[in-house]
């Protein structure tokens, strides 16, 4: 019996050493980053390290170095005394040296991460259950990242990829060598904005307007994860960083605003049936089936189904208001500032049209734009 | 011993409190001779000018910190 178990836990620890090795760029410590700040903390991070060291060095080698020498073998005896005003002040005034120490370059440090002034560029991040929202300001650009890691790797279905749960369908793309300052917010619960690479790990509040900045220096893709347990997602909205050129960058921007207002003019031609379908499922797989489920049969006591659905099969006006503005006091959300016209008159088709549902009828997007119009992002500004 | 602590112990064992190490000595002395409320009152004003000298010591590090 014994044998057995040391033999299944020595091959145990082979496979996890195997699997340790396997991911290339599995490291312990703390990353560098691509920032002055993330460097400047990781600096800091390795001077209290080799302290912390130092300290154990010299604390356990007095320990043992007493024990040894002062052994009973040798005839050691105790010397008892109550107390010792000297040595009590000594072990008092070492460890407030100490830590005065440290707090100079931590406070010059945090000193420096919390300066946001003077930004060149600045982008509002918004939490979302969950996913973020990132809103060029003073661009006239906003849009949502959802994960996009399929659901087959998530349910191991398939196999799952190199950057698993940590890729996104759309990447904020952000200039290098930019002073770029982020203004963080929540439309609903805590969630906390978090790149390693840039060492900006800030809450993003409901009600509430954090402040956090970077100057990145490299161009290269960096990704980050939502930091604040948030609910049954929160290791399904991930963050990816493009950063890019400035000359990249602009050229960018230019090509996200004409794709935005191409989508808008979309709204206003007429679609078929067949295309609101084709489309309205993969914006169901994206923004609905994570509650909903891709069957649309929802999770029984949790999130209602929409195969067969009261709402789903009824009066339409019904439906597109629980899309468009959510259900209060429940996880629906309102879609509308979400998903573009298109999306919304195609995953609502898709609704009525799926799993069973056989209305046969179309939603057409310019039925929704009307709909929209009121509200719209640029409106609000 | 029973001789009353003068204004300097008294700020001194106050002093001594803030750093948490006091002599056996000196404990006895402030317990046998001296009135609490003279500690109370020196303890209130020393934890006022601690605060005060934090606050000057963010200021000056914030200073060198904006030049």
């Amino acid at each position: 019996m014994v044998r057995i178990t040391t033999i299944t836990i020595g091959s145990g620890l082979g496979l996890a050493l195997f699997a340790a090795s396997a991911q290339a760029e599995w490291t312990v410590n703390l990353t560098p980053g691509v920032t002055d700040v993330s460097r400047s903390v990781f600096d800091l991070h390795m001077t209290i390290f080799w302290i912390c060291v130092a300290i154990a060095l010299v604390v356990f080698g007095v320990m043992f170095w007493s024990i040894f020498h002062h052994r009973k073998s040798r005839g050691a005896e105790a010397h008892n005394f109550h107390e010792n005003t000297v040595v009590e002040v000594i072990w008092t005034i070492i460890p407030l040296l100490i830590l005065v120490g440290m707090a100079v370059p931590a406070t010059a440090t945090l000193v420096k991460m919390y300066d946001s002034s003077e930004a060149e560029l600045d982008v509002q991040i918004t939490g979302f259950q969950w996913k973020w929202r990132y809103d060029y300001l003073d661009h006239n650009l906003d849009f949502f990242s959802n994960l996009s890691t399929p659901r087959e790797q998530i349910s191991n279905e398939a196999d799952k990829q190199e950057h698993y749960l940590l890729e996104v369908d759309r990447h904020l793309v952000l200039p290098v060598d930019t002073k770029i300052r982020f203004l963080l917010t929540s439309n609903d619960v805590i969630h906390s904005w978090w790149v390693p690479a840039l060492a900006v790990k800030k809450d993003a509040i409901p009600g509430f307007i954090n402040e956090a900045w970077t100057v990145i220096d490299e161009p290269g893709i960096y990704r980050g994860q939502c930091a604040e347990l948030c609910g049954q997602d929160h290791g399904f909205m991930p963050i990816v960083i493009e950063a890019v050129s400035r000359d990249d960058f602009q050229q960018w921007l230019a090509d996200a605003r004409a794709d935005k207002q191409r989508v808008t003019a979309a709204a206003e031609r007429t679609w078929t049936l067949d295309e609101l379908m084709q489309q309205g499922e993969q914006v169901y797989l994206r923004a609905c089936a994570a509650c909903h489920l891709p069957t649309g049969e929802g999770v029984p006591g949790a999130f209602p189904a929409l195969k067969g659905s009261a709402i789903a099969t009824g009066e339409v006006a019904a439906h597109i208001d629980i899309v468009l503005n959510g259900k209060s006091g429940t996880a629906m959300q309102a879609f509308r500032d979400q998903l573009s016209a298109s999306e919304l008159a195609a995953v609502i088709t898709y609704e009525r049209n799926a799993w069973g549902n056989s209305l046969g009828e179309a939603v057409s997007p310019a039925q929704i734009s009307r709909l929209l119009e009121p509200t719209t992002g640029e409106a609000e500004q | 011993m029973s001789d009353k602590p003068t204004l300097w112990q008294t700020l001194l064992s106050v002093l001594s409190s803030f750093f948490g190490v006091q002599s056996e000595r000196n404990r006895e002395r402030d317990f046998h001779g001296g009135h609490p409320v003279h500690y109370i009152l020196t303890g209130l004003l020393m934890a006022a000018l601690f605060v005060i000298a934090v606050i000057l010591l963010v200021r000056w590090a914030l200073s060198l910190a904006g030049a």
